[in-house]
């Protein structure tokens, strides 16, 4: 089919109004990564913009120093890591049983989970409930109040389901009992859900700030979105003139508090961006089987 | 009399057979219930277990005396929360918030959907999904950190332009319109292209005949959006509405807190940072929790609403 030249217009029109927008997405991303290379006099004089004026690692250096970084990053690991493993084994085997047809009173069970993503006891008495079960300063806290996400579990389950019967059956008449045929025949099928699975939770466990602001007291047990939203904080003040100079702290020169901050913004960002691309050809399914299976 | 006796042998024979069938129904699942069991037992213990802490909500809730423990005091919390114009200002901005988030984001992700839609190159439309979708996994403290830097009066980059182009620098996260502006904008930009995904679903089960057709009757590309895009996406997007009106007193924590700052206080006072700072803070557990009691209900009730409203277009949820 030929194409007209006015349909010509509106694809090149279509293209462009696309490309602007996800421009938009990118610059902020650009800007921050900018800034926190550049020196601050090139900040300080408008000059940054897209791109490092002055490249210099040394807010990085400042971050390090005077937040003492690694700490936070490897306590804002542990909490994703075990966390991610956790929900992974919780959803899948509440999600297993879930879609087998045969199974009785699974309607009722299904009901007693989805009720729990229409009404909840709230803020107060889960934080209360924690504090009586003696999980504060624990990050057994974050990970049991978080182990199963009603929706990630019905996305597992509708997948489950789509697993055609003779498998199961097949596997049956071989003599295989259930953890069998989950873990040798189910989970090797499953890897795209499991793969989309993994990246919410874990998006979950990495970005987690109010839990942790709530059930960790001792601010070494903090993660890197609270280290990160306290400086970010805390650096306004230093602008107040309220706190220390931060070249002082950290005996750095030519570093301001927004490439600090930008720092630490970049560092929130970067594993997620290492992981996200490897797993963006599965989500989007996951998504739709959840959105539409409800 | 005869027939009857017979009909009646036979529903004793099928009711026992029935229950034969449960029994060993039951027996051959046993190994997937005791997979269940841990499952449910943490449904149990960190989502219902909080539903009985609600009792609170109508008691003088004191840590010495415990849940339990504690007096009762009837609706006295839920009396002092509208008696109060500070509490009552929270649920206004709470309502007020959403409701300008629902109409405000809502219709940006129908738009960017047609338009991906209508993208030929398959290379082009993954590479810009791929940077659509980006920033839906960021969380409010990236979004948040970013957006001070932006609009920062000291050396933030939209003022430098302001000042480049002869203006002068303007506060913008210390007025109440920009943000306002500026808390709305985040969100489309944080969410617009992954809630592109549902739509885009949509779009690529629609027949192409359809379009065929209407280009053999002469149909420019406008004609074919107005007349087939958009009327073949009405059922996703009544759907996609109805669950948005569902979660209209849910506004997020970290989203205001982030953002929120003195200046603005007084519009951007949500529920969910008054429990954090007037309950958890400050240990008002009882009328922090009626509140939250409060919110809960109403949400529930909406999409519980919205859901008898789907049943009526064959859209419903449960």
């Amino acid at each position: 089919m030929k194409i007209s030249t006015g349909e010509k217009t509106f694809y090149t029109i279509n293209n462009i109004v696309i490309f602007l927008v996800s421009l938009t997405c990118l610059m902020p991303l650009l800007y921050i990564v900018a800034t926190s290379f550049s020196s601050g006099a090139a900040i300080e004089s408008g000059k940054v913009y897209l791109w490092p004026v002055d490249f210099t690692p040394a807010a990085y250096k400042v971050l390090t120093v005077s937040t003492g970084l690694f700490k936070y990053v490897w306590n804002s690991v542990v909490v994703t890591g075990v966390g991610v493993a956790l929900s992974m084994i919780f959803t899948i085997i509440c999600a297993y049983p879930l879609s087998k047809k045969k199974l009785f009173a699974r309607k009722k069970i299904t009901f007693f989970i989805v009720f729990t993503m229409l009404f909840g006891g709230g803020m107060i008495p889960t934080y209360l409930l924690v504090k009586e079960l003696g999980l504060m300063n624990s990050y057994w806290s974050i990970w049991l109040t978080t182990l199963i996400s009603p929706y990630n579990m019905l996305i597992m389950k509708s997948f489950f389901e789509n697993i055609p019967d003779e498998i199961d059956e097949s596997a049956r008449i071989d003599g295989c009992s259930e953890w069998r045929i989950l873990l040798q025949m189910y989970l090797p099928l499953s890897k795209a859900v499991i793969a989309t699975l993994c990246l919410f939770y874990g998006v979950t466990y990495w970005n987690m700030f109010l839990k942790v602001l709530m059930y960790i007291n001792d601010s070494r047990g903090y993660t890197l979105p609270v280290l990160i939203q306290q400086m970010v904080f805390q650096l306004e003040q230093i602008k107040l003139g309220t706190s220390v100079d931060l070249n002082q702290v950290a005996g750095a020169n030519q570093v301001i508090s927004e490439s600090v901050k930008s720092a630490g913004v970049v560092v929130l960002i970067v594993p997620m961006l290492i992981v996200y691309p490897f797993l963006q050809k599965y989500f989007v399914k996951g998504v739709m089987l959840g959105s539409v299976k409800g | 009399m005869k027939t009857d006796t017979v009909k009646l042998q036979r529903k004793n024979l099928m009711t026992d057979s029935m229950k034969l069938q449960r029994k060993m129904r039951i027996k051959e699942n046993i190994p997937l219930y005791s997979m269940l069991i841990l499952p449910l037992l943490v449904f149990a213990i960190f989502s219902y277990g909080p539903m009985f802490g609600l009792v609170i909500a109508f008691k003088d809730y004191r840590f010495i005396d415990g849940i339990m423990g504690s007096e009762w005091v009837g609706l006295r919390n839920f009396r002092m929360i509208f008696a109060q114009p500070q509490t009552v200002g929270i649920i206004r901005n709470t309502l007020v918030i959403s409701l300008l988030t629902l109409v405000t984001s809502f219709p940006f992700p129908i738009i960017l959907a047609i338009l991906l839609n209508e993208v030929r190159s398959k290379f082009f439309k993954k590479a810009t999904q791929t940077v659509l979708y980006l920033p839906h996994f960021f969380s409010w403290i990236i979004v948040g950190g970013i957006i001070i830097n932006i609009f920062s009066t000291n050396n933030g980059p939209i003022n430098f332009i302001i000042e480049a182009l002869g203006g002068t620098p303007f506060q913008f996260m210390f007025n109440h319109t920009s943000w306002m502006s500026i808390y709305l904008g985040a969100g489309i930009w944080k969410d617009t292209g992954f809630n592109t995904i549902i739509y885009l679903a949509a779009l690529s089960s629609i027949d192409p005949s359809y379009y065929e057709a209407a280009v053999v009757d002469g149909a420019n590309k406008w004609k074919q959006i107005t007349k087939i895009t958009i009327p073949c996406l009405i059922p996703v997007i009544v759907l996609q509405f109805i669950l948005a009106t569902g979660k209209i007193m849910e506004v997020g924590f970290d989203r205001i807190y982030v953002l929120q700052n003195a200046m603005v206080r007084d519009i951007s006072d949500v529920v969910s940072t008054y429990i954090y700072e007037f309950g958890i803070q400050s240990g008002n557990f009882s009328i922090t929790t009626a509140m939250g009691l409060f919110d809960s209900v109403i949400s529930l009730t909406l999409v519980l609403l919205a859901n008898q409203i789907a049943k009526k277009s064959d859209n419903a949820l449960f």
